[in-house]
């Protein structure tokens, strides 16, 4: 019986990392009101940039982020203002321009097969590094140390991008873009400069998500297919726009993943998730806590 | 020579050349790539029945593909039915499973619409990875199923050389352009142009936008699933990360809006520059730079949706037509 | 005959009440107008009967027939056509591609539905520009785009909406004329206007409402002296009291 305890909570800490994974999936959407196609792929690219940091320096994986998050925000900073901006441009009228996702599925194919030719396809991981396979014992449970980390930092993380929205200048433009980006640049509020940041906070987002995978995921360039399809699920799931959605979203997936496997197969615990997502989509796709912002 | 008569000409050139290729073309290895080249450009068109016609963004129809493949390898195998029973049955399977996901889907919007389609295809690729029987039939999970290469013939749609397979997708191909032309011309064309573009506007024109979209949904389908059935015969193996996988949605999505969705020759033509650097690029880099077709793909879909998003067919028509004007003579002024 | 009935129409939104009990009856070859301050709800009595959503309470009839959860294409094939506040032609097909998507109602065959179409563009005289692609014409064009689609149907009634916002004073008197040649020719009109130099020369009986609530009726020039209309378009210091 306690086993369902220990998988409810390990799937909890890895909801929690899925989550984490999303984050920047529903900043991207709240604000530019584009699915993301190629978030996955900044997943992966986060992944990579924090296993080389570490094989690198030999620091602990979290000390990476010191390097992962300014890259990854530029990246996607620049990858927004050159490849994204242009097609805003020109269909500016449309709500919610088709042309984007096309474009960013283009991106996705471009960066992973990018990684596939310069690093090879095969699986990578840090085998030394001080968090791998720890496990930390209560009660007869054994919860798992670095998901336990990555809970910590996808919490974290949520916290800070709701503090950064809710209290900081630059927050309180982008949330104004994200209701209404006419009026927000009629305000005086740069709807391209607000794009490109929320776009750079989202890959950053990805990025910390990477470093807290690094530890106990395999790193290979096809990584971010498997975190793309369930990122939108999560969205789905959570509220496209919600960061609590997506946090909780994340854990529901995770606890579905970590409990299933005990009465059914694992890849029908994979059937129950898009199944889950449909329902959620025909039913109610503004998500399941309703909550179409948390701003 | 008037216009009319030097597209006539041209159109009669075509086929002459596109049916009398194999007797000079003697390599199987060529008449494969031909063959393909056939085949994406067939699952466009079809596709473009939704994607194009209808103006939405449909990425699981590799979904149908496979239940065409499926529905007639398993009745071969098992029944011993011949596999051109097995394209009509796959067709109507896939027809109907359409519908069925195009009801709920067709009222969502863009972004959800193409996020729901992934899930349709990878949930059925999921599936059928996992359920050995279904019923009574046997779909073998994910071993995949094989046709052994007895019985060769028409009958059974096998064939030891290419050259039979190349005139069946050839003739396929050719059918469907004439039926998307005609479609076209015809009111559910006028329908679905307009439901796609304005839906309000359409809606207050008589135009029941639903029901059209679900028609185009049930041909379009229905199409594909015959391609699947080819397939299945051509390569006499499948299994559900080859005919139901999401790269292969993708990739006839991405040859269409290359090539110009919506268009005729969009998809056609998408499939005629996309389909040589995918296939070159495969044989000549295949060992030292893995996936370098799928890059060119991505960036060639990025610069043309910046620069083209009608597709690559709206420059080269214009230039076709200036041309025709160069070479042909205006036919008199209609009044 | 009576062609439109609205019997005590309303419209909620959430808590909004967006159409407060509206009533009214438009007569076979009448033109009706209907004016009232923005946000007034002109727009949504509209969508409501044209099948755009339904009513949340009230009656809407057609000839007599009651038309509350009809479709829009339904209400068209039976004669109701309407036009959009803000445009919406197909803007990459041809003019005559636009208008042809309206000939389609009556008949499956193209040759008859661009034969209608021809003649609706001519009798509207955008003949001339029948090749050019929608989205390049000019307001004034795309205005009489939306007419000459709506006309494309062959409707009975036909609703228009500001269909003179953001015409030069020569052309809205063109689009005047070419109304009420309609009307003489069986039309019969329900139209929603802004510009009160339109309104007044085109309708045979004017319905003003104000925050949904229908606040007077009546013939043009009652309307233009009554009080309470005056008080709800220019405020309450105008009223002569």
């Amino acid at each position: 019986m306690w086993f369902i305890v220990e998988d409810l909570i390990n799937g909890i800490l890895m909801g929690a990392i899925y989550g984490l994974t999303a984050l920047g999936l529903t900043v991207i959407f709240g604000v530019l009101k584009v699915i993301n196609f190629a978030h996955g792929s900044l997943l992966m690219v986060g992944m990579f940039v924090a296993y080389w940091a570490v094989t690198l320096s030999g620091l602990h994986p979290y000390l990476a982020l010191i390097l992962v998050i300014p890259i990854m925000f530029f990246f996607g900073y620049y990858l927004q203002d050159i490849v994204i901006k242009p097609i805003f441009k020109a269909e500016k009228d449309v709500r919610e321009p088709i042309t984007v996702i096309i474009v960013t599925t283009g991106v996705w194919y471009i960066l992973d097969n990018l990684t596939l030719l310069i690093f090879g396809p095969q699986y990578r991981n840090i085998q030394d590094n001080p968090l791998r396979g720890k496990m930390l014992e209560i009660g007869g449970m054994f919860i798992s140390v670095p998901k336990l980390w990555g809970f910590s930092a996808a919490i974290l993380t949520a916290l800070a991008i709701y503090w950064f929205l809710q209290r900081t200048r630059m927050g309180r433009a982008i949330r104004a873009t994200s209701l209404d980006r006419d009026a927000a640049s009629l305000m005086g509020i740069k709807q391209y400069k607000v794009y490109n940041i929320a776009f750079g906070i989202g890959t950053a987002a990805a990025g910390i998500a990477g470093v807290t995978l690094v530890p106990f995921y395999n790193v290979f360039p096809s990584v971010g297919v498997l975190f793309d399809i369930k990122g939108f699920i999560i969205v789905v799931l959570g509220g496209l726009g919600s960061i609590s959605g997506a946090i909780l979203g994340g854990m529901i997936i995770g606890v579905i993943e970590s409990v299933g496997p005990q009465f059914m197969t694992a890849t029908w615990t994979e059937g129950i998730v898009y199944a889950l997502f449909l329902l959620v989509l025909f039913v109610k796709p503004s998500g399941l806590f309703g909550v179409r912002y948390d701003w | 020579m008037t216009r009319e008569n030097f597209q006539k000409l041209s159109a009669a050139l075509l086929l002459i050349v596109s049916f009398g290729l194999p007797l000079v073309l003697r390599s199987p290895t060529y008449l494969h790539i031909l063959i393909l080249l056939y085949l994406y450009a067939y699952l466009t068109t079809s596709w473009n029945l939704v994607g194009g016609f209808a103006g939405v963004l449909p990425l699981g129809h590799a979904a149908f593909f496979g239940i065409g493949a499926y529905t007639s390898t398993v009745l071969f195998l098992q029944y011993g039915i011949s596999p051109w029973i097995g394209m009509v049955l796959g067709g109507i399977m896939a027809s109907i499973v359409g519908v069925i996901i195009g009801l709920p889907t067709f009222k969502m919007r863009g972004a959800y619409f193409a996020l729901a389609t992934i899930a349709f295809g990878e949930g059925m690729r999921v599936m059928v990875e996992n359920i050995d029987y279904l019923g009574p039939f046997n779909l073998n999970g994910p071993r995949g199923l094989q046709i052994p290469p007895l019985n060769v013939g028409l009958a059974n749609l096998m064939f030891v050389n290419k050259e039979p397979y190349y005139y069946i997708i050839l003739i396929m191909l050719i059918a469907v352009l004439m039926l998307t032309y005609t479609i076209s011309c015809s009111k559910l064309g006028y329908y679905l142009n307009a439901g796609g573009e304005e839906p309000e506007a359409a809606k207050a024109l008589g135009v029941n936008v639903a029901r059209c979209k679900l028609i185009a949904m049930a041909m379009s389908s229905f199409l594909t699933a015959l391609a699947g059935v080819f397939y299945a015969q051509l390569t006499l193996f499948i299994h559900p990360k080859s005919v139901i996988s999401l790269d292969l949605s993708f990739e006839i999505a991405f040859i269409a809006l290359i090539g110009g969705r919506g268009s005729i020759a969009g998809p056609v033509l998408g499939a005629l520059l996309l389909r040589p650097v995918s296939d070159f690029s495969r044989i000549y880099f295949g060992h030292i730079l893995p996936g370098l077709h799928l890059i060119i793909f991505g960036t060639v879909l990025i610069l043309v949706m910046i620069f083209q998003p009608r597709g690559l067919q709206e420059p080269l028509t214009k230039a076709y037509h200036r041309l025709l004007d160069r070479l042909t003579e205006k036919p008199a002024e209609k009044e | 005959m009576k062609i439109l009935e609205v019997k005590n129409l309303v419209k909620n939104f959430g808590g909004l009440r967006a159409v407060d009990d509206l009533s009214l009856t438009i007569e076979e070859g009448q033109i009706l107008g209907l004016i009232g301050p923005n946000g007034a709800g002109k727009s949504t009595a509209f969508n409501c009967i044209a099948g755009v959503y339904p009513p949340s309470g009230g009656e809407v009839y057609f000839f007599g027939e009651k038309i509350n959860n009809h479709n829009p294409w339904d209400l068209c094939k039976k004669g109701l056509a309407r036009t959009f506040q803000i445009v919406k032609p197909f803007a990459s097909k041809t003019v005559l591609y636009n208008v042809t998507v309206g000939g389609y109602v009556h008949t499956e065959k193209r040759a008859k539905a661009e034969e209608k179409a021809l003649e609706v563009l001519k009798y509207i005289d955008l003949y001339d520009k029948k090749d050019m692609k929608a989205g390049k014409l000019t307001i004034a064009d795309r205005k009489r785009l939306e007419i000459a689609r709506a006309l494309a149907t062959g409707p009975k009634l036909l609703l228009l909406d500001e269909v003179m916002a953001g015409l030069r004073p020569t052309e809205v008197d063109k689009m005047v004329e070419i109304i009420k040649d309609l009307r003489d020719n069986g039309i019969t009109f329900f139209v929603i206007e802004h510009i009160m130099r339109a309104i007044m020369a085109l309708s045979d009986r004017i319905v003003v409402i104000h925050y949904g609530q229908k606040i007077s009726e009546g013939r043009p020039e009652e309307i233009a002296s009554d009080e309470r209309v005056i008080k709800a378009y220019l405020g309450e210091e105008y009223g002569v009291s």
